[in-house]
């Protein structure tokens, strides 16, 4: 089956296209089944890739390429040639990630057909859809980085589209374009990175890049580079500090899309790419240390973020961006495993709380949570299934978060202590805000009459997905962990000894499971601070007035009112955006005032002169000489003319013979 | 009395003709003591041709039959000479060379 894995992202995004172009506009439109036959196949292909993977019939990392171009170069006068070939490049990782992308995919568009019904661009939506997966599906199996930035950008521009889905509105069209020109800033980073890997290495090809590093050919200083190129791309995709501004506007295209956004394609590639191309920062720990100091910033920020806000979504948003904060941090200290495990259950529980927070949208046709409350009687099947995806998230014992979130506290535990404590902080964060949220929503009485009265349990389409999403984020974690299973199929690259530092190959296995594991009290002490930290949010936000947190809020209202400003991070782009506005008139007052007027004008001018003066002087004595000569011969012409009389035959006659007898002479007497 | 005839005799002859001829192609008013000025030009240069080829050929007689073709370019030349004067004569009433001069620019 592996040798398939090149239809995996074409199948996508040929029924995006069929759906697209082939397709009729209809709200009855039979046309998204063709995105979720496409990608049940899809589905099919992936698991039974994953399946040979983990049972060790093929041998990872698979690759297969075929030819695409070559082109021929002369480097120091020697002529070379480049070989460029396309394929697919199958590791643990991959394999895994390609499982994700397809469910959640599958899951985002089944739940779909029962969302977006009503709409009037209905098949556009899921021809978006399977677009925005098949780009994803390229980067994830591309074993070409040319091929992957190219999907790469495909993926901003199916995040452009999606956002803006609403685009009669307002607000979807600025989300959208801050999305993509946010991103586009960090894609920049990217683009060099991958110059300068050509430039370096002379491939696009992740093994041969792998290869040549393994051969110790990359300084350190050249990694750094590189590596700083690509966690610049990554902090834009996945939405890393300072970049991340663009995922809470981004809430505003349709929820089913912000679900894939957040959980399988958009914000997983940046983490992914990272890790694919992870034996770079292995070869440069400034860089890595960039990466966990960003990635805990990020962590700790969007947290905060997520503890005020009133909007169902944003909250998730920010969550989001916390929990990719985790992945990144993880990244940093080296928890490779670490991170990729969390990637993949935080893809199924994030899924799980978009669909839910969309499911409960759907009903109650707002986002504020404050309009919501007691919901749990209203909708028992979104209630249990949101339940189990934040007992996931919170990192409650036994579902898929606390392995994944355990695992990487504790690689960040034996890396770095100063982050250890604010991720720390951070992980009883998330549990309270998610707390918050649920509470919120669901526990207690109603608190807007009207909208409860209205609200009602969604059809199965919607109520299907969930369910199944809910069983993976509560057991998805106990099966990955299982017998150890993680670290086999998410195995950490390694660089040989003469370009780490660290030695890692000769300890084996064992030094990083040691890493893999919280010191015995701590490990004990996560789970009951978790505990305390929803326990505390039951007592801050229960009954319908919350009035503990409205006090809290009026006493710390500086802090609410920094929180809610998210951290004047938008104001302070705002303000480099209106700088760099004043900084661009200033010049170009600069050049039209100064370096117009004074040089471009003034040597023009100066030219002038020069050019009359030398006009003058020519008219003068050039022109004056030319003219005297030809005067002078006009003169002696009609002077010697005049000599002669008229129309005399004879007279003419007298002067041939005189010139001949005195040339005679001349000629004679020499 | 008796010394032989030179080349240099001959030239004598045919440059004191040549000399005559000169002269009366300039002074004479009338264009026929022009043409037969020209004439006598004409037959100089043939003493010359027949001289040389005397003194200098003495085997050949090349040097002579020239001068027998020119006598009848000349021949030749002076009627067309006497018809183009014949012809103005016609237009203008007089055979004056001071009265020509149409072709003056």
């Amino acid at each position: 089956m592996i040798e398939h894995a090149y239809l995996i992202p074409l199948i996508p995004l040929a029924a995006s296209l069929i759906m697209l172009f082939g397709a009729k506009e209809d709200p009855h439109s039979p046309a998204p089944w063709i995105g979720i036959g496409a990608m049940a196949i899809c589905l099919g292909l992936s698991l039974s890739i994953l399946g040979a993977v983990m049972t060790g019939s093929v041998s990872v990392p698979y690759e297969h390429n075929w030819h695409w171009f070559s082109f021929a170069a002369s480097i120091a006068g020697k002529p070379f040639l480049y070989d460029m070939p396309i394929g697919v490049l199958i590791d643990g990782p991959a394999a895994l990630l390609l499982v994700v992308v397809t469910l959640v995919s599958l899951m985002v568009q089944i739940y779909s057909i029962a969302y977006m019904h009503e709409d009037t661009r209905y098949k556009r939506f899921f021809a978006f859809v399977s677009f925005f997966t098949a780009a994803m599906l390229g980067l994830v199996v591309s074993s070409n980085i040319l091929v992957g930035f190219l999907s790469w950008e495909l993926m901003g521009l199916s995040s452009y589209l999606l956002i803006g889905f609403w685009f009669e509105k307002d607000g979807p069209t600025e989300a959208q374009k801050k999305a993509f020109m946010t991103t586009k800033l960090g894609d920049s980073g990217l683009y060099l990175a991958l110059l300068f890997i050509f430039a370096k290495v002379g491939s696009f090809q992740i093994t041969q890049i792998q290869q040549f590093i393994h051969q110790g050919y990359m300084t350190p200083a050249v990694a750094t580079v590189i590596a700083i190129g690509i966690l610049f791309g990554a902090m834009g995709k996945s939405a890393q500090f300072p970049l991340f501004i663009w995922l809470p506007d981004a809430m505003e295209g349709p929820t089913p899309g912000s679900a894939l956004i957040h959980a399988a394609t958009m914000v997983a590639a940046g983490i992914f790419v990272v890790a694919r191309l992870y034996f770079v920062f292995l070869a440069a720990p400034d860089a890595m240390l960039a990466a966990a100091w960003i990635g805990c910033a990020t962590a700790f920020l969007a947290a905060a973020m997520a503890l005020v806000s009133y909007d169902i979504k944003r909250v998730l948003a920010f969550s989001t961006v916390s929990q990719l904060g985790f992945m990144m941090c993880a990244l940093g200290v080296g928890g490779y495993t670490a991170a990729l495990f969390h990637l993949t259950t935080h893809a199924f529980f994030k899924a799980l709380l978009f669909l839910g927070a969309g499911s409960v949208i759907h009903s109650v046709h707002t986002n504020d949570m404050r309009q919501m409350g007691g919901l749990s009687k209203k909708m028992p099947v979104t209630f249990l299934t949101m339940g189990a995806a934040i007992l996931a998230i919170a990192g409650i014992p036994g579902t898929s978060g606390y392995f994944s979130k355990d695992m990487i506290l504790a690689n960040i535990y034996h890396a770095n202590r100063p982050i250890f404590w604010i991720m720390l902080l951070t992980a009883l964060m998330t549990a309270f805000y998610m707390s918050r949220l649920f509470i919120l929503t669901f526990w207690g009485d109603d608190r807007d009459h009207e909208k409860y009265h209205h609200a009602h349990e969604s059809p199965f389409l919607i109520t299907g997905p969930l369910v199944l999403l809910a069983f993976l984020a509560l057991v998805s974690g106990y099966m990955l962990n299982r017998n150890e299973l993680v670290y086999r199929l998410l195995e950490k690259p390694t660089i040989t000894a003469t370009a780490s530092t660290e030695a890692h190959g000769e300890e084996g296995g064992s030094a990083e499971h040691h890493e893999g594991h919280l010191p015995h009290g701590l490990h004990l002490a996560l789970p009951l601070l978790v505990l305390g930290s929803i326990g505390l949010a039951f007592a801050l936000y229960k009954g319908p007035k919350y009035a503990v947190a409205d006090r809290l809020k009026t006493k710390f209202a500086p802090i609410f009112r920094v929180l809610d400003r998210r951290w004047y991070l938008d104001d302070a782009f705002d303000a480099l955006v209106v700088l760099c506005d004043q900084v661009a008139t200033l010049a170009y007052w600069i050049d039209t005032h100064i370096v117009d007027r004074v040089f471009v004008d003034g040597w023009g001018l100066l030219m002038r002169i020069v050019a009359e003066i030398s006009n003058l002087l020519d008219a003068l004595f050039v022109d004056r000489t030319v003219d005297g000569f030809g005067g002078l011969s006009l003169d002696l012409g009609v002077g010697l003319r005049g000599l002669v009389k008229d129309g005399q035959v004879q007279e003419y006659l007298m002067y041939v013979a005189i010139a001949f007898s005195l040339a005679a002479t001349l000629i004679l007497t020499r | 009395m008796n010394a032989p005839l030179t080349l240099a005799h001959y030239m004598t002859v045919a440059g004191l003709l040549f000399l005559i001829g000169i002269f009366g192609a300039l002074t004479r008013r009338n264009i026929i003591g022009i043409l037969m000025s020209i004439e006598l030009m004409f037959n100089a240069a043939n003493i010359n041709l027949a001289a040389f080829d005397r003194f200098l050929h003495p085997d050949g007689v090349t040097g002579q039959a020239l001068a027998l073709f020119v006598m009848t370019v000349a021949a030749a030349e002076i009627v067309v000479g006497l018809a183009l004067l014949l012809a103005i004569y016609r237009g203008t009433d007089t055979v004056y060379a001071e009265d020509f001069n149409l072709l003056k620019g």
